[in-house]
């Protein structure tokens, strides 16, 4: 058998985006031979920092072997079961996002197009109260799935994960797996004189560290691809303006929500993401509209908490035009800084792991697979900017100009047809390499006020008592579902060690 | 009360009554209005005897009774597809509706059988750890299992006389509410305004109004090409072959629970075992060969007595560049053209008919056109038509047949920029692509990829997780499980007799 392709990976970055990289790495590739060295640069998290994650963090958490329960007790995490979208700038209606579907097929059919039909004959029960995930998220309950609620439809969970135990953890995982670590203050990459590739890299202390293949997990700064291969930003203010990120804490909320809450403001939007110890806030805005003092009295009057250890990062949303250069791969927010709104940043992460492991150099030619995952991966980002975009776009958050402004942006050939489709059909179009499934867009759609002015006409030859019999079977299920469910705070108590060891 | 929107259907092949067929069962009687118009007089192309697995999931739409729909159309099952001289003259593979080993780990068979390969164990031939393969090397077949996977998942379509499949359908749909108009259409009235179709007339003078037009016209195609002028993208420098000769022969001994598509000098012959008889045809390319040595060719290869004439058949690949303008939707041959090489006929009228099912205009907008209905039905259509084309074309392009004119000739030819990148991609690493809308699965794309002999350098190191000596005791439990299981099957000839027998003589054609 030949021997790897790669034989020592450098992962130079920082944070917990370093430490998920490397276990994931070192998981699927050690057996091959593959020696998986981090170069941790200092932190850059504060207390404030949180990760809200999408659900498809869980899975992974549990590929790697991670005890959710000492995870969660360990960092004074907390679950989430969706997003609740509330709109303080112009009174307007608000949504939950929540990370299950909604309503169940009646007749063998959708249920969407059931509920569009009878909207139209004066139904007044809102989209998401048919959603089993949301009822529960309001009520505080935590949902665990039985044969009942899967055969019923799909919910899923995410974590609010405070950002310097989580990295603490994945670091003790990393290296007790076997991954080895330089710490550094300073990095300078070294390229091969004649074919550009990187060959080493050079640490603070005259120290060096030679590799065949590198991950660029330096964040923004992307000091790999970016800075060292030259590889060009695309920015992406354009669309999205925000380019301030204020993060700071207040108390916890008791009980504790099992879901995260998006507060859109005049000028902006607040994020208050619970953990077990404290409230996360992120107060996301523009500065060429507001000046970060007032950016701070914002987020206090919106968070309607005190507000301590208050910093402010900037962001500059874009993202590098190719991933993959050469012999080195840019993960996370050095491939791409997304807009914070719903939280994607280790999603992102992890799209960038994931096309990653089946396409790892197995030879020392690799253009084609790079070629690969170059496209693979932006099409998986712009679907996720998409999602993003249609927020900002379709919101009626008053007149102010960071709102008025974002509906101005023109939409993408592909976002403009899902949204003209869903508004004539509900049809929800579903691209190659999608992150939000097709409950997430409907969510999101609704939400909005994306109305559909038709439905599928499969669903007429159902007849209208069959139609309103299964919405209160639906609603009597959710019901009962959720009265059957513990509350967030006893699950957390009862099931997560509230100081856990690592493993 | 909103009027009822009325759909006309020009033309009743198989494309015609699938769609009637469909719609009939799908909408509701109050607000779509159902009206075929077919002529006697124009004969039907009946392509598209072997189908998809998908076509059961047609069928069950309509609720149909398995047994009683392949009785009536002289059904068989089909397992897949044999490849013969296709790489190079002797040669032979089968593309199977089923998978090659187990995903371990996450991680497809196929590498866990290159590693084992290259660690030296020795592992046998990839095609014997799938069961459907093996078990059309032993002209078996039974259903899938249900519940539990005994050795790989399989799945199963149909061969059947697509002109008696149109017969049931066309009955079928009769019953339940579609009004038949026999009659040739030759006049269509369009709005002068909107350019919308409004109404046809017939050879009797008759007029038909509509609010929604399906052209099920075949090669013609009356209401897409001819009237609303929708350009043919002509696909023929990759897939150069434009004629066809077809003939029926008796039933052959060998009862194959499989189509064979055999190359030949100037094109290949597709072999379709029906219960009474086998379906025959020579697809070739004009420019390469005649029309009357492709006749003799195909009489010669034949391997029971032929029951007819043989008939010819012209075509072009390719498509018209909108499946849906205006108030009109093109489906079947008025749509496009493939040859059938991966029996993507009917597949390609069933995904039409049901997107469009989805898509329709709603009774109360009349014969007014949402476009954002239209492109959403153009966009999954061409995915479709585009990912078809290029898994046809890989057929042709990974061939080792020197010196035959045609077969250089396709050889040489620049592929299009996404089968080149495939193509690269498997012989880097047996990476198979993956892709959500269209045809074909990552296991079809596996089967003629490693049938036409394109070998991977290399396999993926993720499969190197699995301990040596463990790798190979799953390959020979797998191995020995897949044999078993394909042991236990009934011979297709014996199911077919006792599941679906049309003898000793047609049942009469009740309604279903």
């Amino acid at each position: 058998m030949s021997a790897a392709a790669v034989k020592d990976l450098i992962i130079v970055g920082r944070d917990a985006p370093v430490w998920l990289a490397a276990s994931v790495m070192q998981f699927a590739l050690a057996p091959a031979g593959v020696k998986v060295v981090v170069i941790e640069l200092p932190s850059e998290v504060a207390p404030p920092d949180v990760y809200a994650t999408l659900p498809a963090l869980e899975p992974l958490h549990s590929r790697l072997g991670i005890d959710e329960g000492r995870l969660v007790g360990a960092t004074q995490a907390t679950f989430s079961l969706g997003k609740n979208f509330i709109d303080i700038a112009a009174g307007g209606p608000s949504f939950f996002h929540p990370y299950g579907s909604t309503g169940a097929r009646i007749d063998n059919k959708e249920f969407l197009p059931n509920w569009v039909k009878a909207c139209r004959f004066g139904l007044p029960v809102a989209f998401e109260d048919f959603c089993l995930t949301a009822v529960a998220a309001k009520q505080g309950r935590m949902l665990v799935p039985d044969p009942d609620i899967e055969s019923y439809g799909f919910t899923d969970y995410a974590y609010h994960l405070p950002a310097i135990p989580y990295a603490a953890w994945l670091k003790v995982l990393a290296l007790r797996r076997g991954v080895a670590v330089h710490e550094a203050r300073v990095i300078n990459p070294v390229l091969h004189a004649e074919e550009g590739a990187i060959a080493a890299i050079e640490l603070d202390g005259g120290r060096r560290v030679a590799g065949d293949f590198f991950l660029d997990v330096t964040g923004a700064q992307s000091q790999l691809l970016g800075s060292a291969l030259g590889v060009s930003r695309e920015s992406s203010h354009e669309e999205f303006v925000a380019d301030r990120m204020l993060v700071a804490f207040g108390a916890p909320i008791d009980p504790v929500p099992i879901y995260s809450e998006i507060r859109a403001c005049a000028d902006g939007w607040v994020g208050l993401y619970p953990s077990q110890a404290c409230t996360h806030v992120v107060y996301t805005y523009s500065s060429e509209l507001t000046s970060d003092d007032a950016a701070l009295r914002a987020a206090t009057s919106a968070a309607r908490i005190p507000l301590n250890g208050a910093v402010v990062r900037k962001r500059q949303p874009g993202r590098c035009t190719f991933a993959w250069e050469r012999n080195c791969v840019a993960i996370g927010e050095a491939a791409a800084t997304f807009d914070p709104i719903h939280a994607v940043e280790l999603q992102a992460l992890q799209i960038g792991l994931v096309h990653l492991l089946p396409l790892f150099p197995v030879r020392s030619e690799y253009a084609v697979e790079r070629a690969e995952y170059n496209q693979n991966v932006r099409s998986a980002f712009e679907r996720i900017r998409d999602f993003q975009a249609a927020h900002y776009l379709l919101n009626r958050y008053g007149t102010g100009p960071f709102w008025a402004g974002a509906r101005q942006v023109p939409p993408g050939d592909k976002l403009r047809h899902k949204i003209d489709a869903f508004r004539a059909r509900g049809d929800v179009v579903f691209y190659e390499d999608e992150t939000f499934m097709i409950d997430d867009w409907q969510a999101l759609l609704i939400g909005h006020g994306v109305m559909p002015e038709s439905y599928d006409p499969a669903i007429d030859r159902t007849s209208p008592d069959l139609i309103k019999n299964e919405f209160r079977r639906i609603l009597g299920f959710i019901r009962d579902k959720v009265q059957e469910q513990c509350t967030h705070s006893f699950y957390l108590q009862s099931v997560c060690a509230p100081a856990g060891r690592n493993g | 009360v909103t009027a009822a929107l009325r759909i006309v259907i020009v033309g009743g092949g198989s494309a015609g009554w699938m769609c009637a067929a469909a719609c009939a069962q799908v909408l509701h009687a109050e607000r779509y209005a159902i009206t075929l118009i077919e002529s006697d007089e124009i004969g039907t192309v009946g392509v598209g005897e072997a189908t998809l697995p998908a076509l059961k999931d047609f069928n069950d739409l309509l609720k149909l009774d398995e047994s009683d729909f392949m009785r009536q159309t002289q059904g068989t099952f089909k397992l897949g597809i044999e490849f013969r001289n296709w790489d190079k003259p002797g040669d032979r593979y089968i593309h199977p509706f089923g998978s090659f080993g187990q995903l371990w780990g996450g991680v497809e068979f196929q590498h866990h059988w290159m590693r084992a390969r290259a660690l030296g164990l020795d592992p046998a031939p990839l095609e014997e750890y799938c069961c459907a393969i093996r078990a059309c090397r032993r002209n078996a077949f039974d259903f899938p299992d249900t519940k539990s996977i005994r050795s790989t998942f399989y799945g199963y379509a149909y061969h059947f006389d697509a002109g008696l499949y149109a017969d049931f359908l066309r009955r079928w749909a009769i019953a339940r509410g579609v009004r038949r108009i026999e009659g040739q259409v030759m006049g269509v009235g369009l709005n002068a305004e909107s350019g919308n179709i409004e109404k046809l007339t017939l050879k009797s003078g008759e007029q038909i109004a509509g609010d929604f037009f399906v052209d099920c016209s075949g090669f013609r195609s009356l209401l897409l090409g001819e009237t609303l002028k929708v350009e043919w993208e002509d696909w023929s420098q990759w897939l150069p072959c434009d004629r066809a000769w077809a003939v029926p022969s008796e039933r052959a001994v060998d009862f194959t629970p499989f189509t064979r598509s055999t190359a030949m000098p100037g094109g290949w012959i597709w072999r379709i075992p029906l219960q009474h008889r086998t379906g025959n045809g020579h697809v070739f390319s004009s420019r390469f060969i005649g029309e009357e040595q492709a006749r003799e060719t195909l009489l010669g290869a034949l391997d029971s007595a032929a029951l007819a004439e043989p008939r010819l058949l012209r075509f072009r690949a390719g498509r018209r560049a909108q499946a849906w303008k205006r108030n009109c939707v093109g489906i079947g041959l008025a749509a496009g053209f493939l040859e059938p090489l991966e029996s993507t006929s009917l597949f390609l009228i069933q995904k039409a008919v049901q997107d469009m099912l989805r898509l329709l205009p709603a009774p109360e907008t009349g014969n007014h056109v949402d476009a954002r209905l239209a492109d959403e039905f153009n966009r999954l259509s061409d995915a479709l038509y585009e990912r078809i084309r290029d898994f046809l074309i890989l057929h042709y392009v990974a061939n080792r047949r020197q010196g035959e004119p045609l077969w250089d000739h396709v050889r040489s030819y620049p592929l299009p920029e996404s089968l080149r990148h495939k193509l690269n991609l498997f012989e880097s690493r047996g990476h198979v692509p993956y892709y959500k809308d269209g045809f074909f699965s990552r296991d079809s794309w596996l089967a003629v990829l490693f049938g036409q002999g394109v070998s991977p350098k290399a396999y993926d190191r993720l499969a190197d997780f699995v301990p040596r000596e463990q790798l190979s005791e799953k390959m020979s439990d797998l191995h020995e499980r897949v044999a078993t299981h394909v042991a236990d099957m009934p011979l297709h000839s014996e199911l077919v007799a006792r599941y679906c027998s049309s003898s000793p003589q047609l049942q009469a054609a009740a309604v279903p």
